[in-house]
């Protein structure tokens, strides 16, 4: 403690002025309005008049905000695809995690036979580029299962996708998790499934919250399957809608279109700014240790 | 060596509990089954079923000729083929630009959150930082292809309007320069990874003893040689994954090209995975365009397992 706080004296003494703690926040502040100033244009965009988005300036002379409900009422299959999109994505995200949590506590806690071929094989899949190179296969997949260009059938691709990733992650929790503990369990007379519901559940909370951000993320904003696998505008998911309406024209003007961008970008955020302080401590406990 | 005891005891008893009921290989079974028919269904057999259909003539739109094994007869085809050995090596180009990038500015922002004294301020910094990642890439590249517009991006707006740099007939094309295009995708990738990949060298930065940086500072080291000789050895590990992490997803990215350079071969844009989407899905020769899934796929992981060789053998 002593020689601390003296070298931290003898630091203050030799520099009076704190240039480089000024230094640090200028750069930081420069990353984060960089950071901020896309998204905040964006959310402008989407409110302004439309002379106003069309004469480009930054800030508005005129706000409208009635764009948002022109898109929701004038652009017939938003609603719909926007359905899609929720529905798609709940949906997986349910599957994913109820998967991966059982698959990393068998992993972890129970014993399985195999154990290292199947974490190889995921650690492969990993660094495989599976998305492009099995998408061929995966569309044969789709149509065998009459599951082509329907907006349901995507939810078996993207549990998939983000599969390995969420076991990893939930690995690292549960190996973070006292072997004692589940061992504590058995002798008090609790199977495998009442353990990991009483005991190993309530502790891997922060990790859960990181893979259901992460599959959220994913299935909300996928876009190339959903490209590939469904055609119709009413079998469209939100992504796909956005990254094929060429902006400027008619129900599509510029901030309508904008509007429609904050409505998709939404959940996420308003998902992260609610469970932020878990998705930090998640990432701590053992998320970014795989 | 007293510990060991339990630690075999236990696993006996786990030996005879199994012996008795064999109940626990059957449930982990039963926690396994959901992932693996997900795993398999739809990630390992599809990569299976590709490579068969390399070595065959299938056609997509031939639906009733007979589908003969033809060897590596579209491997021989896509190794003469111009378009894709040019657009795995514009997806190469694109990397290099990339990863430098990616990796050095977070870790330049993960070292300077990490000196911020008040846990408040450094708190809101990683939140802002770690907002775009909350963003899924298409969307991410929806807006930037609309900062980077010629008619309605702020970016141009700013360089014309306000700063007067350049006027409306010499103003950059951001993603219509075939000289500009790849830049433009790598600064919206470091936008977008930024925050991540700053989470990454946090947590690395977080693990390193703070009696280390005091010992240096008594030795009278620098900022220079402090950063040299205790941060960055202990950061190296978790540069190198990220180094071959990225290297493999960025030679295989697919959606910013497809939303942002479309279909034309004219820009940087068109790398081998678009091609290979273009020749199953618009040509619908599915064979071949699996044989350049399996080839880039390939010639990706050779390259990935040398970088693993390369730094395996320096530590």
């Amino acid at each position: 403690m002593e020689i601390e706080t003296l070298a931290k004296t003898s630091y203050r003494a030799r520099r009076p002025f704190p240039w480089d703690a000024i230094f640090r926040h200028a750069i930081l502040i420069g990353f984060s309005l960089s950071i901020l100033f896309p998204l905040f244009w964006v959310l402008l965009l989407s409110v302004k008049s439309i002379p106003d988005a069309y004469t480009n300036k930054i800030w508005p002379k005129q706000f409208d905000f009635s764009h948002y409900g022109y898109a929701w009422k004038q652009i017939a299959t938003l609603p719909r695809n926007i359905m899609n999109s929720a529905m798609v994505t709940i949906a997986s995200v349910i599957l994913s995690v109820l998967s991966a949590t059982l698959a990393a506590y068998a992993l972890v806690h129970l014993r399985t036979p195999g154990r290292r071929l199947i974490v190889g094989l995921l650690v492969a899949s990993m660094f495989f580029p599976t998305r492009v190179t099995a998408l061929v296969a995966i569309r044969e997949i789709q149509k065998n299962l009459h599951l082509l260009n329907t907006a349901y059938g995507l939810i078996l691709p993207y549990t998939a996708m983000s599969l390995a990733i969420s076991i990893f992650i939930m690995r690292g929790i549960f190996e973070g998790i006292p072997r004692d503990m589940a061992e504590a369990a058995r002798i008090d007379g609790c199977g495998p499934w009442r353990t990991l519901w009483h005991v190993m559940l309530p502790m891997a909370r922060n990790g859960i919250v990181v893979v259901v951000i992460v599959n959220f993320v994913a299935a909300w904003g996928e876009f190339l399957l959903a490209s590939t696998l469904a055609n119709d505008q009413e079998m469209r998911t939100l992504p796909v809608v956005l990254a094929s309406a060429s902006g400027g024209q008619g129900a599509w003007a510029w901030p309508r279109i904008a509007a429609v961008y904050v409505i998709a970008i939404a959940p996420a955020l308003i998902i992260f700014s609610l469970t932020q302080r878990w998705y930090m401590q998640g990432l701590q406990e053992g998320a970014l240790k795989g | 060596m007293p510990s060991n005891i339990p630690a075999a005891s236990r696993s006996l008893f786990d030996l005879r509990r199994q012996r008795i009921d064999g109940s626990n290989i059957l449930t982990s079974s039963w926690f396994l089954l959901p992932s693996m028919i997900f795993f398999v269904g739809w990630q390992l057999y599809p990569i299976l079923r590709v490579l068969w259909l390399s070595f065959t003539d299938y056609h997509f739109l031939r639906p009733n000729d007979a589908v003969h094994f033809i060897g590596f007869g579209n491997y021989g085809d896509a190794v003469r083929d111009p378009v894709f050995y040019g657009g795995l090596w514009r997806a190469f180009m694109f990397t290099l630009l990339f990863l430098p990038g990616m990796i050095f500015i977070p870790m330049l922002a993960a070292i300077l959150i990490d000196r911020v004294t008040q846990p408040k301020v450094a708190t809101a910094y990683r939140i802002i930082l770690l907002v775009p990642s909350m963003i899924p890439g298409p969307l991410i590249f929806v807006l930037w292809k609309w900062l980077y517009s010629f008619s309605i991006g702020p970016i141009n707006y700013i360089l014309v309007n306000v700063l007067g740099l350049f006027d409306l007939h010499n103003a950059p094309q951001w993603l219509g320069d075939p000289n500009l295009t790849l830049p433009s995708l790598t600064l919206m990738e470091w936008w977008w990874g930024l925050g991540f990949h700053t989470m990454f060298f946090l947590a690395g930065l977080g693990a390193i003893p703070k009696e280390l940086y005091e010992a240096a500072s008594v030795d009278g080291a620098g900022e220079w040689s402090t950063f040299w000789h205790v941060t960055f050895p202990r950061l190296r590990p978790i540069l190198l994954v990220l180094v071959v992490l990225r290297f493999g997803s960025a030679m295989a990215l697919v959606d910013e090209y497809l939303i942002m350079g479309g279909f034309n071969r004219a820009l940087p844009t068109y790398t081998w995975t678009v091609y290979m989407w273009e020749v199953a899905f618009n040509l619908w020769n599915q064979s071949y365009a699996a044989a350049l899934g399996w080839l880039g796929a390939i010639a990706m992981l050779i390259v990935v397992g040398f970088l693993f060789w390369l730094f395996r053998s320096r530590d």
